[in-house]
């Protein structure tokens, strides 16, 4: 057990390393580290109490609480699978230490188990994240008392404990097969890529039939409850949770018989598989022809694109912003006599051109395209020195290929929402330039954060792009400029009409001078520095 | 071609690592540079090459400096590390012409180029797949391709002969001494001394980031062998 635990301590303290910059004392990497888990416990428990508040105050009144916890495990169950299914690939088959950690005296299953407990260890925090709000409300919003039991929080935490033990084996099994689809097939990031659209699709429908779903619910509660057999499982955990403790023991067995055969059974076969999935074999068929030659800015940015729709993990991550404006500003063209009659029944309660910049902001705010981008180059990083490219222009080429990509996207969606919105020429001409203001603004305050909180030693560009300090605050820190503009439209609002626009268009504008100037004249020492 | 002047570097914490480092690589010659593991050669190469910063002193490549002209010395230059990472995202070829493009060379040119030294390498043929998929020995020559399509000025090579065949290796060889029949110069570090020894028409000596030796391969070896006199600076014999 020693030496499970020593293999176990390295792969979460990388997983724990993961999410602070690569330079800097150990105080400064302890204070990211904890910064960005704080950022990430805070979004998953608002999500998971905003949406358990919401099921709660539906299925309350009809007694069936329960289902609240079915749908939150199944959140937390999918959730979990979208956090560490490609993870896993990276993590716990395609290990930079594998070939280190195989040649020590330690079996292939006992190093396969610590590498899947790291695992565990990042759907355990989610499924806290998720199940504890859940409980938290199931405690104040139910009159049944259920809630006020000790025994309640026990049941609740087997079920925390008990649950990403199946989320890790089905992960496990989803990343191995992602593994060996990238090893054996011609086109492996095409197939990665219809995956994660067919899922983000998915995601997408539900988050837009959420609120009808509930209704339905509350109506047809019980006949929801028996639909949902072939969840079996989480049927049980939500009725265990509720007080069945030989359900929650069926539920525990569910989870715990499907990890240990993963465990051991992928464990038995880990040297086989890790060879199997890392032996790719150059093609030797290759007929040169005349090359074409271009200049040296075209080629920066080919091999920026070429990085970023060739790599699933940095394309759906930083560019979900982007496709859910151009698919927002979509479905408000299908959709616009519905939005306009809504409109209509606020009566001006709400004012549509800022309501539209918000939303409009906010997607551009979870795509962080350019913060990565310099973590990315990681060991990389020598090509660009060592080429006759000065750190100015290496910047702002990579500042430029966010701009390339979230420009056009913003002035899609901004003009489907004008014509949806009917907005007069002078707002949609506002919506436009304001939106486009902070589209430069978040690329450059992205390329700083990403020269600031640097994580050039990530083992895998899954470290870097979801998990990375750089990313985080390039997300989280635009959407608190968004809600100062937001304050400031109402402040001046009560002043005079026009200082309603005016002062949060001169927030942007002095928020996207100063990240420029400081870009222009500490950007490339700080390149240099890296 | 190449002038080190009493170049130093010194890592945050206070660890020198080259201390007063001066010498001169002309036009047409081969320079190793060799010394133990931690001597500083890296360090040089790497300060050499434009990648790292240095603290005291100057270098300067054909004229241009280092550190006020750092875009004009690298566009002469061509560096190949110890263990070349390449972007593996990228096919073979995407990365030739990637670099190609850097170093604004025209298509035909490039063409012939990358036929010449991709066939010389055996390496033609695997040029349409992923860097990923590349043996190490087939990265090493693919950096190696990338490094001759460039026709540099000076070549800055640590340990080129890791991870090669013998065949690629004899290669190699045969285009550095190409490369300064044209006029240019190659400055590189190596451990396997009786290459060093063969192939070099001057050599460095470094120990513990200070110059011990250099001068040319003849006279710094005279009756002896190079492995010798190595070892007798370096206080092993």
């Amino acid at each position: 057990m020693k030496k499970f635990f020593a293999l176990l301590k390295v792969s979460v303290k990388s997983m724990l390393l993961s999410s602070t910059n690569s330079q800097g004392g150990s105080r400064k990497r302890a204070a990211t580290g904890v910064g960005a888990m704080v950022l990430i416990a805070f979004l998953g428990l608002y999500m998971s109490g905003f949406y358990s508040s919401m099921l709660m105050h539906a299925l309350a009144p009809v007694h069936m609480e329960v289902l609240v916890f079915i749908f939150m495990g199944m959140g937390a169950l999918v959730g979990g699978l979208l956090f560490t299914a490609f993870a896993v690939k990276g993590v716990v088959f395609g290990g930079k230490d594998n070939d280190l950690l195989l040649s020590m005296p330690v079996s292939s299953t006992m190093l396969m188990a610590s590498r899947v407990s790291a695992i565990y260890l990042e759907n355990l925090l989610f499924a806290l994240f998720v199940l504890a709000p859940a409980g938290a409300v199931c405690t104040f919003m139910t009159q049944s008392g259920v809630g006020h039991s000790v025994l309640f929080w026990v049941r609740l935490a087997v079920a925390v404990f008990t649950l990403p033990l199946l989320d890790t084996a089905l992960s496990v099994l989803m990343g191995a097969l992602v593994a060996f689809l990238s090893a054996r097939v011609t086109r492996g990031v095409l197939g990665q890529n219809i995956v994660m659209a067919v899922y983000m699709a998915a995601v997408f429908w539900f988050a837009f039939n959420v609120n009808g779903m509930i209704e339905g619910l509350a109506a047809n509660a019980a006949g929801v409850k028996e639909s949902l057999s072939w969840a079996a499982p989480m049927l049980w955990m939500a009725d265990g949770i509720m007080g069945d403790w030989g359900l929650l023991l069926a539920f525990a067995a569910c989870c715990i018989v499907p990890f240990a055969l993963v465990v051991f059974g992928l464990g038995r076969v880990y040297r086989q598989a890790v060879t199997a999935f890392a032996a790719r074999s150059a093609r030797n068929d290759y007929k040169l022809s005349a090359q074409s030659a271009s200049g040296q800015k075209k080629a920066l940015l080919a091999k920026e694109a070429k990085r970023f729709f060739g790599t699933p993990m940095y394309f759906w991550n930083a560019g979900i912003g982007l496709i859910m404006l151009v698919a927002m500003g979509a479905a408000a063209l299908v959709m616009q006599n519905d939005l306009r009659e809504f409109i209509g029944l606020l009566g001006g309660a709400l004012p549509v051109m800022p309501m539209a910049a918000l939303a409009m902001g906010f997607c551009l705010c979870t795509s962080a395209v350019a913060a990565p981008s310099i973590s990315l180059e990681g060991k990389y990083l020598w090509i660009l020195r060592e080429a006759p490219v000065d750190e100015r222009s290496l910047l702002w080429i990579k500042t430029g290929f966010e701009l390339l990509l979230s420009l056009p996207c913003t002035v899609i969606g901004g003009v489907c929402l004008i014509i949806a919105l009917q907005l007069t020429a002078p707002e949609g001409a506002l919506l436009i330039f304001s939106m486009a203001l902070f589209a430069g603004c978040h690329a450059a305050f992205g390329m700083l954060m990403g020269l600031t909180f640097p994580k050039l030693d990530a083992v895998n560009e899954t470290v870097v792009v979801k998990q990375s300090l750089a990313v985080m605050l390039d997300m989280f820190v635009p959407m608190g400029v968004l809600g100062l503009c937001a304050l400031l439209y109402w402040l001046g609002g009560r002043m005079a009409p026009a200082l309603a626009l005016a002062l949060p268009l001169a927030l942007l504008a002095v928020f996207t001078g100063v990240c420029v100037l400081i870009l222009v004249k500490k950007g490339p020492a700080m390149l240099k520095a890296l | 071609m190449l002038r080190i002047e009493h170049y130093s570097k010194t890592y945050p914490g206070g660890k020198k690592a080259v201390d007063d480092l001066t010498l001169h690589v002309r036009p047409g010659e081969i320079y190793g540079f060799i010394g133990h593991n931690g001597a500083g050669k890296t360090t040089t190469l790497r300060a050499v090459a434009g990648v790292m910063d240095f603290t005291e002193g100057t270098i300067t490549i054909d004229g241009h400096d280092v550190k006020k002209d750092p875009v004009g010395a690298k566009r002469v230059t061509a560096f190949l590390p110890d263990n070349p990472d390449l972007y593996e995202f990228m096919k073979g070829i995407d990365y030739l012409n990637f670099i190609a493009d850097l170093y604004d060379i025209p298509a035909e040119q490039r063409t012939k180029d990358i036929a010449k030294y991709g066939d010389a390498f055996e390496l033609t043929g695997n040029l349409g797949s992923p860097i990923g998929s590349y043996s190490h020995g087939m990265r090493q020559k693919l950096a190696l391709i990338s490094a001759f399509i460039r026709r540099p000025r000076l070549l800055i090579l640590d340990e080129p002969f890791v991870g090669l065949d013998p065949s690629a290796s004899h290669i190699m060889k045969g285009y550095l001494a190409d490369l300064c029949r044209g006029g240019s110069a190659v400055f590189f570090s190596t451990h396997v001394l009786e290459v060093a020894e063969k192939l070099c028409h001057q050599i460095a000596i470094i120990k513990d980031g200070r110059l011990v030796k250099c001068g040319p391969t003849d006279e710094l070896v005279g009756d002896s062998s190079l492995e010798d006199v190595f070892l007798e600076l370096e206080g092993d014999k």
